[in-house]
């Protein structure tokens, strides 16, 4: 009961930290983009540097480092475990919230061994370049909507060029050179093993990656991420806002499966497996390997943002959205719409983590397959199929048309799947929730 | 039947599909993160009787309670004046077969007939917990019901026990005890009312209830655990 209590409690507290969060944003870039004009600067260069500290050093940091911790907790939460909650301030465990000082702690102060034999910038720079682009990445997504802010025109968005989400494509296949001269550098079988995977199954997966979007591109008319955003507002038929998993159910899917190949986390973990190889920073020690681990969760981030700004409405708050926007200022209602896109990020974050707790390993082969020949086809077929609703029908009604249908059948198959499960079973894996766990086979 | 024979069919188009497979895979295990994220974690140290899922037990914090049968770190049982019921008997220390109990007996003074144990010294670390010094003691003086297994010590030596660490839990007079009858020196008089008046006949079976000390038995001990698990 305390606990429910104590959720309930954060559930309304943290939308309000984000909204808080927010706001603060856009007066500070607000501030600082009248402090450039000052000084005789476009204004876009001050609202850049508020948005590169509050977006990127603070909300990417902060929500990526505590993934590493919600990681372990929530794994515990999803398998029924208790978690770490060994360090503890003053009695209480806090949710595991002090092991981040203390991971800190240990990765720096650790031994830094090197192998001999190493190559030695290469080295060095691996976990710079494994770290930099999954960090970039994140200056395109569009957090908030433009206002005008003390005087001065500004937006949540680090960084907005004409090229939008190829500057996506471009820099996530720079993350794949971190990892291959990780695993070169390192002049270990083991670790070059890793990095040859990791390198190929990237490259693969950057075809279908790239092709998935192509639809939404083609949607939206655009390749600005802003702009996407704003578009994903309109109504179709009166009603129904132009989201892009309504409009693009299908380029969701493929892209979301195929950006989580890019972060190289279960189920696609292949280029690390503690097991077999041991992974492309096998020979890193400390906060090297830190960083590169921080860059995979900083990859969870992003690809959660990228997914909210293209295909969940960015910063649209979707519900109540006519009423906050008659009723509340243009600064607040630009918060409000940047706080729901900084919890729709995390819900999806929080999602990513679910489904690496859900699915097992592929083998390589079948990541192969999967990509080559499954998502490849599917995304093709998805382009030519968007094309030609699109030039049938511009206003994008057909083609959420299509779109629902699709959404439609998909969760017809689910649902007719799970009734078809549970007979079959008894102590299967189908079967786990439906017996009350507690009562028995303990 | 206790397991279940499943079938080993090829995937059919569903399957194949993989997507309707995942969504469900996904929802099960949503389901389990939101019911451990908003439900209390039930504490019970008995795991069996919990509410909510989940088995571990958070070992330092939660114990889970040791059957009533359970041999556990000895006790010197006390008199209600604070001495042993230890007669130094030897009884112990002869039938142990890992040789782990020392006695020293010395006389009271100014008494003839009663014998205490000057020194009484059990090694933790050679004990092999069979229980024979319990079985083998004549005047119910060293018992194994304290519910402790032996604690971790940074030395070997902290693991040997003296007298003076063994001489603990409830107090014990049973109506056949030799000290009573006879009103022995070693017992102010005051004292020795109060105990005869305390005094039990020698439990018969190992299920009477005085066997097991009252106040300090295994299973009262068990039962409290449970009630503050589920609290």
């Amino acid at each position: 009961m305390r606990r429910l209590v104590g959720m309930l409690v954060f559930l309304v507290v943290f939308p309000a930290v984000l909204l808080g969060f927010a706001w603060a944003a856009y007066l500070a870039a607000g501030a600082l983009a009248g402090l450039a004009v000052g000084w005789g600067l476009p204004a876009a260069y001050g609202a850049a540097v508020a948005n590169l500290v509050f977006l990127m050093l603070v909300f990417l940091m902060i929500a990526s480092s505590g993934l590493t911790i919600g990681e372990r907790k929530w794994s515990a939460m999803m398998q029924n475990r208790i978690g770490p909650n060994r360090i503890r301030v003053l009695g209480n465990p806090l949710g595991g919230m002090p092991y981040l000082v203390a991971d800190a702690l240990k990765m720096l102060t650790k031994e830094n061994i090197e192998p001999s034999a190493r190559s030695k910038l290469l080295y060095e720079l691996a976990p710079v370049v494994a770290f930099a682009p999954a960090f970039a990445l994140f200056a395109v997504v569009p957090v908030g909507p433009e206002a005008v802010v003390l005087g001065q025109r500004v937006s949540l968005q680090v960084f907005n060029p004409d090229v939008g989400l190829l500057y996506v494509f471009a820099i996530a296949s720079l993350a794949v050179f971190g990892t291959a001269l990780a695993g070169w550098a390192s002049n270990n079988k083991l670790a070059i093993l890793g990095g040859v995977r990791a390198s190929s199954q990237m490259i693969s997966y950057e075809v279908s990656l790239g092709l998935s979007l192509v639809g939404a591109m083609m949607a939206y008319g655009t390749l600005r991420l802003d702009q996407m955003s704003v578009r994903q507002g309109e109504l179709l038929w009166g009603w129904l806002p132009a989201l892009g998993f309504i409009v693009q159910p299908l380029g969701l899917v493929l892209f979301f499966v195929s950006a989580f190949a890019e972060t190289k986390r279960a189920p696609f973990d292949l280029p690390e497996g503690e097991s077999e190889i041991v992974g492309y920073f096998v020979e890193y020690p400390g906060m090297k390997f830190g960083m590169m681990m921080l860059s995979e969760f900083i990859e969870i981030v992003v690809l959660a943002g990228v997914v909210t700004a293209v295909f969940f409405g960015g910063w649209h708050p979707v519900l109540f959205e006519g009423w906050l926007r008659a009723n509340l200022g243009p600064v607040a209602f630009a918060a409000v719409g940047a706080a729901a896109f900084l919890g729709k990020t995390m819900l999806l974050a929080w999602l990513q983590l679910v489904i690496r707790w859900t699915l097992p390993r592929f083998r390589f082969d079948q990541i192969q397959k999967l990509c080559w020949k499954m998502m490849l086809p599917a995304a093709l077929v998805n382009v030519f199929v968007t094309g030609a609703l699109v030039l049938l029908d511009g206003s994008l009604e057909t083609l959420a048309a299509v779109g629902l249908v699709e959404i439609a059948v998909l969760a017809g198959v689910t649902a007719a799947s799970s009734r078809a499960a549970p007979a079959a079973a008894g102590h299967g894996p189908g079967d786990a929730h439906a017996a009350p766990a507690h009562a028995a086979g303990h | 039947m206790p397991y279940k024979v499943i079938e080993d069919r090829p995937a059919d188009v569903r399957e194949r599909i993989f997507l309707p497979e995942v969504i469900r895979g996904v929802g099960i295990i949503a389901r389990q993160f939101l019911r451990n994220f908003f439900l209390q974690r039930d504490p019970n140290p008995d795991h069996l009787l919990r509410r909510t899922p989940g088995v571990t037990i958070q070992y330092p914090e939660e114990k889970q309670p040791y059957p009533p049968g359970y041999r556990g770190l000895h006790r010197l049982v006390p008199r209600e004046d604070g001495r042993p019921r230890c007669v130094a008997c030897y009884m112990c220390a002869t039938v142990c077969p890992a040789q782990c109990i020392y006695i020293e007996a010395a006389e009271v003074e100014g008494d003839p007939i009663e014998k205490f144990p000057s020194r009484f010294v059990i090694d933790e670390l050679r004990c092999v917990v069979c229980g024979f010094c319990v079985e083998a003691c004549p005047k119910d003086a060293i018992r194994m019901d304290t519910g402790e297994h032996a604690p971790p010590t940074y030395t070997r030596e902290a693991q040997v026990l003296d007298e003076k660490a063994l001489l603990r839990g409830a107090p014990v007079s049973y109506l056949g005890d030799p000290w009573l009858k006879r009103a022995a020196p070693s017992i102010p008089a005051a004292k020795l009312e109060e105990m005869r008046a305390r005094a039990r006949p020698y439990p018969q079976l190992a299920g009477d209830e005085y066997s097991q000390t009252p106040g300090f038995s295994v299973r009262q001990l068990a039962a409290e655990a449970k009630a503050r698990g589920g609290a």
